[in-house]
């Protein structure tokens, strides 16, 4: 397998001002991270609130610039990309958002929404992008009559596969999936999670894939990455990391998931 | 049994529709059990609690039903008596630990309003060490320093602290926890049901645990109500439901679950079909 992503030595430091007179405290979202993903593979952030994986996330997607470090994507240093080689990384590189909710506009249509990535980086003919969009919806499960509907009209797994529609309309190598289910019942997200398998292979992609969720990793990853405090502290495949755990930080949360056990 | 609850229908109305949320739903709490109530949203768990609580506002209606608390049907009691007892035999965690703690007022003036209310004699220093106790009991770091501290300097799981401090300020007969964990990360979530345990035993409190995550009710639980579309459709001891599902819906609803040793890697999951009618299976169970 070729190496997709390359990060070297990634930091983000945010300077926090505590006052007119007072030193500006440095928080350390991110501190000196390395890592490598692959391509076609289910690359898996773990950790809980404020460890930084979502801050990685948004550095991936060039959301935030790093405050130091590299991150390669194809070979390439994209942190040194102009205007027009970022076009192009962000058509490779998509992103599915937590909240299904706050993360589509409600005054647009369906098919507006899934639409507006090809309308800005295509030069197809209306009719031509809402046939891509239909196809698309079709590959989502969401049917061809709902094109016109807002999203209020749908559930909360409806709307995931809306945003799952608009990363893909762009026929993405990455997609960053930053807590895709955590907002959805366990039976929706079953059905979001089944989804996401079928595209991965369909399409023949690669997903970077954060989550708090030890169970759903473990389901759906290849290799995991274990973030505490803005550090790796321990990454491995997944067989690796459930059967062996090494650090006392991934053994403390694999014994904090309630389990089922009877 | 603490608290029965009989036939219990709360309706929802709007202009031309009558939404019946929790529909003619029975069960009951023993002393110093933990009964969790599981479903998806929508499911009318949460409707099942403010009904127990007296919370139910318009265009909501506690149309029928018993809701028997030591012996008294609290449906037939006055508002007045309701306040006397909410906060002091029955008290209440909320999921948000975030939006339920009053931004503008200080932790421990919080809390000492419980006391204010339910333990009027109380001097203030007396009130004073209860809330340090409090304090103490959630195992909550500097009680002292904490109580005159505002929320938003508090952590997530440290302010979940203060709620399960609050709710048990006066020894309450019955906890209600409305998803008291589901915001937290795991491994304060883990600490906070550890701590609900500890005070079950040692104060004999009863939990009314409502939760959508089966991990949790597998930790917590004695008796399991499972709700689909306002209905019970299975009631279980913890164990029975995990090892012997009965209803297709539990069925479905246990299977949904990505679980470790049980479920093949990347293989796909079984899922609660939403174009079906679970409720149509409820007859030949009972």
């Amino acid at each position: 397998m070729n190496t997709l992503f390359e990060i070297k030595n990634l930091k983000k430091h945010y300077e926090v001002n505590k006052g007119l007179f007072a030193k500006p405290t440095i928080i350390k979202a991110v501190n000196d991270i390395s890592f490598e993903v692959k391509k076609g593979e289910v690359f898996s952030i773990v950790g809980e609130s404020g460890c930084g994986k979502s801050t990685t996330a948004k550095l991936l997607m060039t959301i935030e610039e790093p405050t130091s470090g590299e991150i390669f994507f194809e070979g390439k240093d994209i942190t040194k990309f102009n205007k027009e080689e970022l076009r192009e990384y962000r058509k490779k590189v998509q992103i599915i958002f937590q909240d299904p909710y706050s993360s589509l506009n409600p005054r647009w249509k369906v098919g507006k929404i899934i639409a507006e990535p090809l309308k800005l980086n295509s030069d197809l003919s209306a009719k031509e992008i809402k046939t891509e969009v239909l196809a698309i919806m079709k590959k989502v499960g969401l049917e061809e009559d709902w094109y016109d509907r807002f999203p209020h009209q749908f559930s909360g797994g409806q709307r995931q596969r809306i945003g799952i529609a608009r990363a893909l309309i762009l026929k993405p190598e990455v997609i960053i999936c930053d807590e895709p289910v955590s907002a959805l019942d366990v039976s929706i997200q079953a059905q979001v999670l089944n989804l996401l398998l079928d595209l991965q292979k369909e399409f023949n992609l690669t997903y970077i894939f954060i989550s708090h969720d030890l169970g759903v990793v473990e389901h759906i990853s290849d290799q995991i990455t274990v973030m505490y405090f803005g550090d790796i502290v321990e990454a491995n495949d997944v067989e690796g990391l459930f059967s062996n755990p090494q650090h006392d930080y991934t053994k403390q949360l694999l014994s904090a998931i309630p389990t089922i056990d009877f | 049994m603490l608290l029965e609850i009989k036939n219990l229908l709360t309706c929802f109305y709007s202009d031309d529709d009558v939404n019946r949320a929790v529909d003619t739903v029975s069960f009951s709490i023993p002393q110093g059990k933990t009964v969790c109530v599981v479903g998806e949203s929508g499911s009318g768990k949460s409707i099942t609690s403010l009904s127990i609580m007296g919370l139910i506002e318009k265009p909501g209606k506690i149309v029928s039903g018993e809701i028997i608390f030591e012996g008294i049907d609290l449906l037939k009691q006055s508002k007045k008596y309701l306040r006397s007892i909410r906060g002091d035999k029955i008290a209440m965690i909320f999921q948000e630990p975030m939006t339920s703690l009053n931004p503008s007022y200080t932790v421990g003036y919080q809390l000492d309003e419980v006391l204010r209310l339910h333990q009027k004699d109380l001097n203030k220093k007396e009130r004073y060490e209860r809330v340090i106790e409090g304090l103490e009991l959630v195992a909550m770091p500097y009680p002292q320093e904490k109580y005159g501290e505002y929320p938003f300097k508090l952590s997530g799981g440290q302010r979940q602290r203060v709620m399960i401090a609050m709710a048990m300020m006066c020894e309450p007969k019955l906890l209600i926890a409305d998803e008291p964990t589901t915001a937290l990360d795991v491994t304060i979530q883990a600490q906070v049901l550890d701590l609900m345990r500890k005070l079950q035993r040692e104060k004999g409190t009863s939990i009314l645990f409502i939760t959508h995550d089966l991990g949790v009710v597998a930790q917590m639980a004695d008796e399991v109500v499972v709700m689909y579309r306002g209905h019970v459709v299975e009631k279980a001891t913890a164990k029975e439901l995990f090892t012997n599902p009965k209803h297709p819906y539990t069925k479905a609803l246990l299977n949904s679950i990505p679980s470790p040793g049980k479920v093949q890697r990347k293989s796909k999951l079984d899922t609660v079909d939403e174009n079906v009618d679970y409720l149509q299976f409820s007859k030949e169970i009972r």
